[in-house]
């Protein structure tokens, strides 16, 4: 028994238990002792990189083995999960400062949520995981409760979700344990390699029920626009980086590891050269791209675009993951890694935005540019990302799916795909216009850039999202040792960039950003070789003659796309919340005549009583009587 | 290989060339269907050149500056990823794909540049160029995707050798070729489709706040990006060409086409632009994806 | 030094030669003269042929026509328009009411003489000037590029002061 991988799992617990016990003395002890224990991970995981190791620590309950293991796809995401935790402390530290109380239970329940997430990586069976999946829900249901000002009904839907997952996820586990008899990950893949058509299909629905949920894949997508919009700021990184990827990380190690690729094609009938429930998961994943997009173009407040394009940004992994080719999986693996940067550096952004304007609400901001440089250029390269434009890293991941979708011969879902890299450009150019172009606010004029500290977090990410996108050779060494892992040719690739490789066209990253940057030094050289240019302030535009003044707010931000909106009605009315809506509508009427028994009369209920008695007396004898 | 490498340096002011020429030529037909004379056909170069001899330039902020630049930049970049007839130039680094994806970057460098004027039309011109984007790109994309899937490969390069002689994709596909067709009107903010840069209505959209050097270097990047495009339609659906010149006579082809519709049709609406893209040419071009699906099967 | 002046002069004449072949005027119609504007640019006075065509902006364009009678709510923004264009630029006074105030030469409320406020480089005179009048002024115009005494905006620039008080005088500023 090695207790190495114990004590990567109890330091988050045991960190954020010190920092709460120091929070009586001073402040700035917590700080210390959370941000210490926050670093600890990256000095005890590289030893574990790339191994697969079973049972290194197990605790015998009833019978069962509750066992913990590591294999490459978990240290991979434990390492980026890590840097994501740390850099959401940091930025903690200052979002709860002067909140006292609140702030102390925050650094305790972030600690235990790190610990929850390490234990569902860490987990090797399937009751662990699901244990410390629950601990993870509940700590995202207190997290987010601590935000804006409908946090309460974010709380009631995210719970809501998470239990009809949970009870999914539950029902499966004990379906197999009581067919297979043992929880360990290895027996289980054991069994269902002989089990049954029905009972394979019926556990990896509800296993993907409960996964997808979590993942925010459509139609279970409905808690994920407002819990990531009216979360805490530190929060809302860590819901959209972390605690959606170990949705997706469960449903690939599911998918591949225990019930395997080649289980589905024996059981189940093929449709183009896909089993009948990835080509079912690819269209589902198709569309919620489309209509994440979509409906991501049309909203006004800043952090609800970014839940709507985490939730299209899940598509694009979900529809890479089941697409089942080398080229597919790895395409989707590195956009998981790929995502979890671009949008934790977004949502840093907005929230130093915050941070010093107050407002999340688009109409209200503008022209910020001039006060706060460095979060410009952070969003700049964030946006570039999302975008998937080279050289940033958002172009690789996105180039493998598509190159997997037409190595596949996908027609329909490869347009779907590029309309949707389309669309998310119109949305990410809302967001840095209407917050840092335009015209700058009266009662925006004092503000400044985020403290030093602060900017720390956009500027990591930031540059890794530059060096990730550059030489993408970096972040595919570990992608290629997942793929081994689970089982696939990992497919081949270079420091910076694709080989010629069948079903894959040569990309090179590099080239295409020094020929840019010659591009620009050209252009530059013939722009700065003529006369200078003088700055004019903002008020001296163009408007017909009109001389215009500072109190007038001609900012062009409300409604920015409302003709695409007119575009998109008659679609608008087709909406998956009004469908749950109604079926909550229909539960509260029939529970509302159910009420009607309990009429606070004693003689109702005695009446009630004797009915009853006098029918079961009838069955009783007249079945006596028959029998 | 020092042949690749000169052909390099010299496309872009081919490119500049060829689109001044082009540009010329389309005020030239214009005018003559008007029955006047118009003015002459290096016109462009004379409006350029008075463009940058301005002696005073103003400017907005640094990104204000940096739009031009990164448009004229990008243009550079995307020409060098087109091949000519005999040269491979950079399409062994970049396909079908990345190429979507590059031509995009000049239009979010100029995007920026404008959003930073604030001038509140010039918003608006961008909101409306992202949209009806979204308009041409779903026709262009399918088309794309048909002759990805004929001819099996995604390189430029191969698009222009496999349809030599005149096996060109016009006759071979002409569905797809009349929905990409309809998408480049979209993509050159031909009329009907001209809503952008409306001068009417607001005010020639993102280039309200743009005079001078600015104006000038962005006319650089229009008469580059206008090689570009039509010689994106060449490469895909005329065959390329034998030589260079075979390569510019159907670039001029496609001009004066397009010219012809250019000059009788009023402007869309961008709802009714967007729509009409996603209604007829997506139409056509699903047909030919379907005729080219299930014969090949 | 004197190779470094003949240069630049050399210099300055050739891009003048190159610069009077694409004017372009900014499209802002001022008051009634403005309608004798389409006739010039369109089929049959063909304008466009000297490379002169409308632009919407001030920043883009290089003549400023003022078209007809001027009173002081007009004055106010011509001379907003013409501060934000880029020099080199032109003034075109166009109609007899920007020479001595035309038909309104008795009224209280129009300016008698643009040329105290800005400075005009070519007057057409009429009322309205016929299209082909128009087409004379602007080649008139070309022909003073040509011969680089088109000046205007350095006679503006050098004496700020003196068309700053005239404007304060008229517009109380």
């Amino acid at each position: 028994m090695n207790f190495s991988l114990l004590m990567i799992l109890l330091t988050p617990f045991f960190g954020g238990l010190l920092a709460y016990a120091a929070s009586a003395l001073h402040k700035s002890v917590r700080n210390i002792f959370f941000l210490i224990f926050m670093l600890i991970p990256f000095v005890e995981l590289p030893v574990y990189l790339n191994k697969t190791v079973d049972n290194f620590y197990y605790l015998t309950i009833l019978g069962q083995n509750l066992s913990l293991g590591i294999n490459p796809l978990s240290s991979m995401m434990l390492l980026l999960f890590t840097l994501i935790f740390f850099l959401s402390s940091i930025f903690m530290m200052f979002e709860f400062n002067d909140r006292g109380e609140e702030g102390d239970l925050a650094v305790l329940e972030l600690s235990f949520l790190e610990g929850a997430v390490f234990g569902v990586l860490l987990a090797r069976d399937i009751l662990t995981f699901f244990i410390f999946f629950e601990l993870m829900a509940v700590l995202v249901f207190f997290l987010v409760g601590k935000g804006y000002k409908e946090a309460h009904t974010a709380q009631m839907k995210y719970i809501t979700w998470a239990l009809i997952g949970a009870n999914s996820m539950l029902a499966a586990i004990v379906l197999l344990l009581f067919k297979a008899g043992n929880i360990g990950y290895t027996e289980i893949a054991g069994y269902l390699s002989t089990a049954p058509t029905s009972i394979v299909l019926v556990t990896f629905i509800l296993f993907a029920i409960g996964f997808l949920i979590e993942a925010s894949i459509m139609p279970f997508h409905v808690w994920t626009p407002i819990t990531y919009a009216e979360a805490p700021d530190s929060v809302s990184v860590v819901l959209a980086s972390v605690v959606k990827k170990v949705g997706l990380y469960l449903f690939a190690l599911f998918a591949f590891s225990l019930f395997g690729l080649n289980l589905f094609s024996k059981l189940l009938p093929q449709v183009l050269n896909n089993s009948l429930v990835m080509y079912i998961l690819q269209w589902i994943g198709a569309l919620t791209i489309i209509i994440g997009t979509f409906i991501a173009i049309v909203q006004e407040d800043a952090k609800k675009i970014l839940a709507w394009s985490s939730v299209a940004q899940s598509g694009y992994i979900l529809l890479g993951l089941s697409l089942g080719t080398p080229l597919g999986v790895a395409g989707g693996l590195l956009h998981i890694i790929n995502h979890s940067i671009f949008k934790g550096l977004l949502f840093f952004v907005v929230g130093g935005v915050i941070y010093r304007t107050g407002t999340k609400n688009l109409p209200e901001l503008g022209g910020l540019i001039k006060k706060m440089p460095v979060s410009f250029i952070s969003m700049l390269l964030g946006i570039i990302a999302v975008a998937g434009i080279p050289p940033l890293n958002g172009f690789n991941s996105k180039y493998l799916i598509y190159e997997a979708l037409i190595q596949k011969n996908e027609p329909i879902l490869l347009t779907i795909a590029l309309l949707g890299g389309t669309g998310s450009f119109m949305y990410v150019y809302r967001l840095i216009h209407s917050i840092f172009l335009g015209q700058l606010h009266e009662e925006h004029e004092s503000v400044r850039e985020v403290p030093l500290i602060m900017q720390i977090p956009m500027i990591v990410l930031a540059l890794l999202a530059l060096l990730f996108g550059v030489l993408p050779g970096i972040p595919m060494y570990f992608v290629s040792k997942v793929e081994a892992f689970l089982g696939l040719d990992p497919i081949k690739y270079n420091l910076t960039g694709f080989p010629e490789q069948p079903g894959l066209h040569a990309g090179n990253v590099p080239v295409i950003s020094i020929t840019f940057v010659a591009g620009l030094v050209v252009a530059g050289l013939l722009f700065y070789l003529l006369p200078r240019a003088r700055k004019v302030h903002q008020l001296d535009n163009y408007y017909a003659g009109e001389v215009l003044t500072k109190d007038v707010k001609y900012n062009y931000s409300f409604g920015f796309y409302s003709f695409f909106d007119d575009i998109i009605a008659p679609f608008n009315k087709w909406s998956v919340e009004s469908v749950y809506e109604s079926f909550v509508g229909f539960i509260k009427t029939a529970g509302d005549y159910l009420r009607r028994v309990y009429t606070g009369n004693l003689e109702t209920y005695v009446s009630f009583g004797v009915i009853l008695l006098v029918i079961f007396s009838l069955i009783y004898i007249l079945g006596g009587i028959l029998w | 290989m020092v042949k690749e490498i000169l052909t390099l340096i010299f496309t872009p002011i081919l490119a500049f060339f060829v689109g001044i020429f082009l540009l010329g030529f389309k005020r030239k037909m214009v005018a003559r269907i008007h029955r006047r004379y118009g003015p002459p056909l290096h016109q462009p170069l004379l409006d350029i050149i008075k463009l940058l001899s301005k002696k005073e330039n103003i400017s907005h902020g640094v990104m204000f500056d940096l739009g031009p630049v990164m448009y004229v930049g990008a243009a550079i970049l995307t020409v060098l990823f087109l091949p000519i007839p005999g040269f491979k130039q950079l399409t062994p680094f970049g396909d079908l794909i990345a190429f979507l994806y590059i031509m995009v970057i000049g239009s979010l460098g100029m995007a920026l540049g404008a959003g930073e004027s604030g001038n509140p039309n010039a918003s608006i011109g961008i909101a409306r160029a992202l949209t009806l984007m979204l308009g041409y790109e779903l026709p262009l994309i399918i088309a794309g995707n048909t002759l990805v899937i004929k001819y099996g490969t995604t390189d430029l390069y191969k698009f222009m050798t496999l349809q030599s002689g005149f096996h060109w994709n016009l006759f071979l596909l002409p569905l797809t070729a009349i929905a990409g067709f309809i998408a480049t009107y979209g993509a050159m903010g031909e009329h009907p489709f001209d809503v952008v840069v409306a001068p009417q209505e607001v005010a020639t959209g993102p280039m309200v706040e743009y005079g001078g050097k600015h104006l000038g270097l962005l006319m650089i990047g229009m008469a580059i990006s206008t090689y570009i495009e039509t010689g994106f339609f060449v490469i895909l659906f005329l065959g390329g060409g034998a030589n260079i010149l075979t390569f510019i006579l159907k670039q001029l082809g496609v001009i004066i086409v397009m010219t012809l519709f250019d000059t009788v049709f009023p402007r869309f609406r961008i709802e009714n632009a967007v729509r009409y893209f996603w209604r007829w040419p997506t139409l056509i071009a699903l047909v030919g994806l379907l005729i080219v699906y299930i014969g090949g099967k | 030094m004197e190779l470094q002046e003949t240069l630049e002069e050399g210099y300055v004449e050739i891009l003048d030669h190159l610069r009077k072949r694409s004017l372009w005027m900014l499209h802002y119609c001022t008051a009634c003269g403005a309608i004798e504007l389409p006739p010039t640019i369109t089929s049959r006075f063909d304008a466009e042929r000297f490379g002169i065509a409308p632009f919407v902006t001030s920043r883009q364009s290089d003549i400023l026509l003022v078209t007809g009678y001027i009173n002081i709510k007009t004055l106010r923004r011509l001379i907003t328009v013409y501060e934000q264009m880029l020099p080199p630029k032109y003034v075109i006074g166009f109609g007899s009411c920007t020479i001595n105030g035309g038909i309104y030469w008795d009224s209280y409320a129009i300016v008698k003489r643009l040329d105290l406020y800005l400075p005009v480089d070519v007057y057409i005179a009429g009322c309205m000037p016929t299209p082909m009048a128009v087409l004379e002024g602007f080649r008139t115009l070309m022909k003073l590029i040509d011969e680089g005494k088109a000046n205007g905006w350095k006679k503006y620039q050098e004496n700020y002061e003196y068309y700053k008080e005239n404007q304060r005088k008229v517009l109380k500023w």
